[in-house]
């Protein structure tokens, strides 16, 4: 596109956001949003999970159906059916999970769905294909061939390739497209990030980029406008230049510091005997880790995305195959071939992925808590009805889990209470010596969260070991007796974390990265 | 969700309930009913041709008749319901019609029982290698297909091998209180296997890995065991269905069980059972089975052609699944 | 989906920087690393393509080395004629199904497409049942049929959203139906002598049937290279979800996938019908089966994306070869129906074998 001066159009929003609405079951994700995006400038989008990031960028590619409120596109109002369709007015969306076909040539992703001249009477023409996906990678100065198989590409060059495609959209609709970046650094690696802002520095040349991330400084490093998110709202514009991480902080928390949130003075000394203790643990992702828990002990595992901490709690519990290394529960061996060997020994373990790991969405609230004990239930082989149900009834009322009856299906329930049903799963058992716990408040609401906090000090005050992998650093420290630090699949640290003597962040940051 | 939420923050990041859960149970209502209702209505339909159809010797008849493709679709169940298919059982249950003609001289009436093991050791295996190897249910009982009904071919010559012992199958086709032998021993595998899912962890275990295995494999459910179990259960109750087979043409074939693979999987997907895994159950199948052997004795009674039989249950097939599925659980159509 | 899906906390901790771009393979199907899982599938893809078609290759060559050294008669030029020949009929269904199994979805419905179009031919071309004679138009008019038949199982599975195994079982017995409906009792003889030469003349050597089954081969090739229902059934096989999302009518071009295998079923039930004489309703019996085995052992990946028609012919050759020799060294070909059984499942599960362990859940 040519680069002349359109004087009307320069400072009228190429893409408009009027209050936006969007109510999920339970939740209002987009709660009158309004914002706007003008020509040639990157937008920042920041806000906490679940502030309503990624239901907008859904609603502006047609992937999720606002309830009410407009999208305006360069003036004038659009129902956007899908993607397809937003393509069509020139909105296009790097996903943060690429979205590129592997086992074909890059031309033809490039161009998939919209070959253009590439295909004539049905039939590809390889070497137009080759031309035209060209001219896309040449406006990012990309070096990637466009006859290269896509799978033979580093998800950095994967990265460059889906902008390439999203820029295809300027020919298609001849407007400026409007690239939404949907986390893009987040598996990059600094000198690919600094790479992909130059390349965001060279797009702002000829489109409009939305930039969403988790991370403030490279926000407030590449925007020309920042917009703060909470519950569904924009709570500040806020200019880069003029503000500091710390200003985003408080605009995006909303609240001071979260003192008794963690039920800090809960927090006891742990028994003296070794729960687990671990040598030389060996498997994907992870190295020679060696560690040992007490009874009783709450250890935190600190560490960036590809530390191997996930790896590490995972292998533990027998769900890594391949996974060797010399670990004793209670002095005795630990099979690390399956879960099953690991339940029986007296292990539980809370994966991350809760509706698809944690919970049989839809089987009972009953089934799904003694699943893992049912045993503790049956009278020789057959389960005892009576006896479970008493049993359901006296961990619904102790954790507090509302639901209508035990017999619901669990997919109904709330996070929140879908999550203490997963604990109380491993609870019911007397046998339970280590719970793992793999990011076990995601996606939880502040009170859910302080709920399962409070659980865990419970389970650990009665004597459990608990290895616990965190959101964030602070939940980390603030939940844990000490914390070992990993990196690049080797364990770097190992701090302690009494009650009232938590070690400095920074410290923890130096080790980890 | 709000009802959680202590401080002014709102309603915020929590995930809320799975997507179709509030409406999976309107169609469970639907699938409760459904079944029961079109073999009702089949019944009723059929007696308007032929009212001796409802009397109490010809519904013997039928249940008789129905009894070994009962026992081979309550086993194909159990697997269905894990989530996986078995396409070999109308095969392995030819081949165990052949193994008990020949084992009758050497072994008796009693030459059922190393029949219906060696049944079950062939469902075994196919688990093993699907759970083992991470083969496709459908790809392992494919070869499984052409395995056993090739071995069928080469130990009986390709032949159809006659029973001269009648004795030794008389306990097969004899009534027991005026009921005929081979409804009891169907009926007594159905209650046995119902009893197992429903009163023992077993019956969750399967639906668990049906619904959702990786949930199951990380609650500490041996998922490996639990789909081998389900195939040899599959391999044993084909099995008892070619030992049941002998005794209604008082003779073993190796092409006895081939056009019984589509009945069988028409009787489960009819009774309401998800092709999908973990919705279902083995009563759905014995309705099922009902269904599909109603239907056939109505168009033989109002003289359709035998081609027509073939072209309803694959109509039935497609669309029973089209019911029953569970499409929440297909992210990707394959 | 409520809210945001993202799993990261907002505020600056646990996630400063990334380390390695991509890191070890999302073992044991972690936690929706989904960037990561996506680079450790396709390198296991890409480094698994190679060698699968070098695997094929072997096996080939292997057979056809054990079966030459044990049979003299193995080592024969008639002998090779005669595997070619033997392959036709398979290398034209096989190359169908390839269409199929590249979008990952499988295809059971060959015995009834196979059936319905025996049947039809011989009663459309002259033959001993009635007076039609419509000779090279009839043959069309079977390959049009085995199309719709295609067509119909791709509408049913992606309009009803039923898995194809399910469709394509159930599209079998209403073919098979339709078959014993046409036959009628009694069996028709094809008279028509054009047709009747496709497996009795020769040019150089071949059968006209053999050098059909080529052409057939080459066009499907064809498409699988230049047009857009082949190159779209590949990236379907490979990321369904992002090609729908790229707004390809999916759902079109998987039917249209199904319609071109179909086509080729119906000529490969003219080439049994010629090769029998006559309309048999169970021409097609078992062939669904060696169509997958080919295709399987000459690389394509059951869950999509990998393998293609020149693939399936390397599996078409192996399992030819395989049956030509066993019956020169006097193997029951009863036993070789036990072998294939054995062999399919293997083939998968050498394929899948070096990346098992990524594989979450198997169904």
């Amino acid at each position: 596109m040519s680069n002349h001066v359109r004087p009307a159009a320069a400072t009228s929003p190429v893409l408009a956001v009027r209050g936006l609405t969007k109510r999920y079951p339970g939740v209002l994700a987009l709660d009158g949003m309004d914002l706007e995006v003008r020509p040639r400038e990157v937008v920042g989008l920041i806000g906490e999970n679940g502030a309503g990031k990624s239901t907008l960028l859904k609603s502006l590619v047609g992937l999720a159906q606002p309830d009410s409120g407009s999208i305006v596109v360069r003036g004038e109002e659009v129902r956007l059916r899908g993607v397809a369709h937003a393509a069509s007015v020139g909105i296009g969306m790097v996903f943060q999970e690429q979205s590129l076909v592997p086992n074909i040539t890059v031309a033809e992703n490039i161009l998939l769905g919209a070959e253009g001249s590439g295909v004539r009477g049905g039939l590809f023409r390889w070497r137009r294909m080759a031309e035209l996906a060209q001219v896309q990678l040449d406006k990012i100065g990309s070096t990637v061939s466009a006859r290269a198989r896509t799978d033979s590409l580093t998800f950095a060059q994967r990265q460059m390739v889906e902008v390439a495609k999203v820029l295809a959209l300027e020919e298609r609709t001849a407007h400026e497209p409007v690239v939404l970046l949907d986390e893009p650094t987040s598996v990059l690696e600094r000198e690919e990030v600094e790479t992909l802002f130059a390349q965001v520095r060279r797009l702002r040349e000829r489109a409009s980029v939305v930039f969403v991330s988790h991370r403030l400084d490279e926000v407030l490093e590449i925007s020309d406008r920042v917009y703060v998110l909470r519950n569904g709202r924009v709570v500040a514009e806020v200019d880069p230049a003029e503000v500091d991480a710390t200003d985003l902080h408080h605009l995006l928390i909303g609240r001071e510091s979260t003192g008794s949130h963690y039920h800090d003075d809960a927090q006891q000394q742990p028994a003296a005997d070794v729960r687990l203790s671990v040598r030389d643990l060996q498997t994907a992702g992870c190295t020679q880790a060696s560690f040992e828990i007490r009874a009783g002990e709450v250890l935190g595992v600190a560490g960036v995305q590809g530390s191997g901490r996930e790896e590490l709690c995972r292998a533990l519990f027998g769900a890594v195959p391949g996974a060797r290394g010399e670990v004793l529960l209670d002095g005795k061996p630990l099979r690390l071939d399956s879960p099953r060997a690991a339940v029986l020994a007296g292990v539980g373990y809370v994966p991350s992925e809760r509706r698809t790991e944690g919970v049989v969405s839809s089987m009972s609230v009953t089934e799904n808590m003694s699943m893992a004990h049912v045993g503790t239930v049956c009278r020789g082989p057959v389960i005892d009805g009576r006896r479970e149900r008493a049993l359901v009834d006296t961990w619904v009322r102790r954790l507090g889990i509302r639901t209508p009856s035990g017999d619901t299906a669990i997919g109904t329930l709330s996070g929140g209470n879908q999550q203490k049903v997963v604990l109380a799963r491993w609870m019911v058992s007397e046998q339970l010596r280590l719970l793992i716990l793999d990011h076990p408040t995601r996606g939880l609401d502040v009170g859910a969260k302080s709920e399962v906090y409070e659980l865990i000090r419970e389970l650990a005050g009665s004597g459990c070991a608990v290895l616990l992998l965190s959101d964030t650093l602070e939940e980390a420290l603030a939940m844990s007796h000490r914390v070992l630090v990993m990196k690049d699949g080797r364990i770097t640290a190992c701090l302690d974390a009494p009650r009232g003597g938590k070690p400095d962040p920074v410290a923890i940051m130096e080790a980890m990265v | 969700m709000t009802e959680t939420a202590v401080e002014t923050t709102g309603p915020r990041d929590d995930d809320g309930p799975a997507p179709g859960a509030g409406r999976r149970s309107r169609r469970d209502l639907a699938l409760l009913f459904m079944p029961g209702a079109v073999l009702v209505l089949l019944l009723l339909a059929l007696s308007t041709r032929n009212p001796d159809l409802l009397s109490p010797d010809s519904l013997l008849a039928i249940a008789d008749s129905a009894a070994p493709l009962m026992v081979l679709a309550i086993g194909v169940t159990v697997v269905i319901l894990c989530g996986g298919i078995d396409l070999s059982i109308a095969a392995l249950a030819a081949l165990s019609s052949v193994l008990f003609a020949l084992w009758i001289p050497l072994f008796g009436a009693a030459a059922a029982v190393p029949v219906i093991a060696v049944a079950a050791l062939a469902g075994a295996v196919q688990g093993l290698v699907h759970v083992k190897a991470k083969v496709n249910s459908f790809i392992v009982t494919l070869g499984g297909l052409a395995l056993w009904s090739g071995i069928a071919l080469v130990i009986s010559g390709a032949r159809t091998v006659p029973v001269t012992d009648v004795d030794a199958i008389r306990w097969a086709f004899t009534t027991v209180a005026g009921l005929p032998s081979a409804v009891l021993i169907a009926l007594g595998a159905v209650v046995v296997l119902g009893a197992v899912l429903r009163l023992t962890p077993a019956g969750r275990w399967v639906r668990a890995v049906g619904h959702a295995e990786q949930a199951a494999r990380l609650a500490g459910i041996p998922v490996g065991a639990v789909k081998v179990a389900a195939f040899t259960t599959s391999g044993a109750c084909a099995g008892l269905a070619g030992v049941l087979l002998v005794a209604r043409t008082f003779s073993g074939a190796p092409s006895l069980g081939a056009t019984l693979l589509l009945p069988a999987v028409a009787a489960v997907v009819v009774g309401g059972t998800a092709i999908t895994g973990g919705f279902g159950g083995i009563g759905r199948t014995v309705i099922g089975a009902l269904i599909v052997i109603v239907l056939r004795v109505g168009l033989s009674l109002i003289g359709v052609d035998a081609g027509f039989e073939s072209i309803i249950y694959g109509v039935l097939i497609i669309g029973a699944v089209a019911v029953t599925i569970d499409r929440t659980k297909l992210d990707v159509l394959k | 989906m409520a809210g945001d899906t993202a799993p990261h906390a907002p505020t600056r901790t646990l996630e400063p920087a990334p380390l390695a771009g991509a890191p070890a393979p999302g073992a044991g199907g972690g936690n929706g690393d989904a960037p990561a899982a996506t680079s450790g599938r396709a390198r296991a893809t890409r480094s698994a393509d190679v060698v699968q078609t070098r695997a094929s290759l072997i096996a080939l060559a292997v057979l056809v080395v054990v079966f030459a050294a044990i049979s003299p008669q193995f080592r024969t030029a008639g002998n090779l004629q005669q595997i070619i020949d033997a392959a036709a009929v398979l290398a034209v269904l096989a190359t169908g199904i390839t269409f199929v199994l590249m979008l990952g979805a499988i295809d059971l419905s060959l015995p009834g497409v196979i059936g319905a179009c025996a049947m039809t031919v011989s009663l459309l071309v002259a033959n001993s049942r009635n007076t039609q004679d419509l000779g090279l138009l009839g043959i069309a008019l079977t390959i049009l049929l085995g199309a719709a038949f295609g067509l119909l199982s791709g509408v049913l599975s992606t309009r009803l959203r039923i898995p194809t195994f399910m469709t394509t079982l159930g599209m079998s017995a209403i073919g098979l139906g339709i078959a014993t409906i046409l036959f009628a009792g009694v069996r028709p003889v094809v008279l028509d002598e054009s047709l009747g030469a496709w497996a009795s003349h020769r040019i150089a050597g071949f059968t006209v049937m053999s050098l059909i089954a080529v052409a057939a081969v080459a066009l499907g090739w064809a498409i699988q290279r230049w047009t857009r229902i082949g190159r779209y059934a590949a990236a379907i096989g490979g990321a369904e979800d992002i090609v729908l999302l790229s707004g390809v009518p999916v759902a079109r071009y998987k039917t249209l996938a199904f319609g071109v295998a179909g086509a080729f079923y119906g000529l490969g039930a003219v080439m049994l019908t010629a090769r029998l004489g006559s309309g048999v309703v169970e021409a097609g019996a078992g062939t669904d089966f060696a169509a997958i085995t080919a295709a399987v052992i000459g690389g394509t990946l059951l869950s999509g994306g990998r393998g293609g028609v020149l693939q399936s012919m390397i599996g078409v050759l192996a399992l030819t070869v395989l049956a030509n020799g066993l019956i020169l060294t006097g193997v029951s070909p009863y036993v070789q129906q036990a072998v294939q059984g054995v062999i399919v499942v293997l083939a998968v599960a050498v394929a899948t074998w070096p990346v098992r362990r990524r594989l979450g859940v198997v169904k």
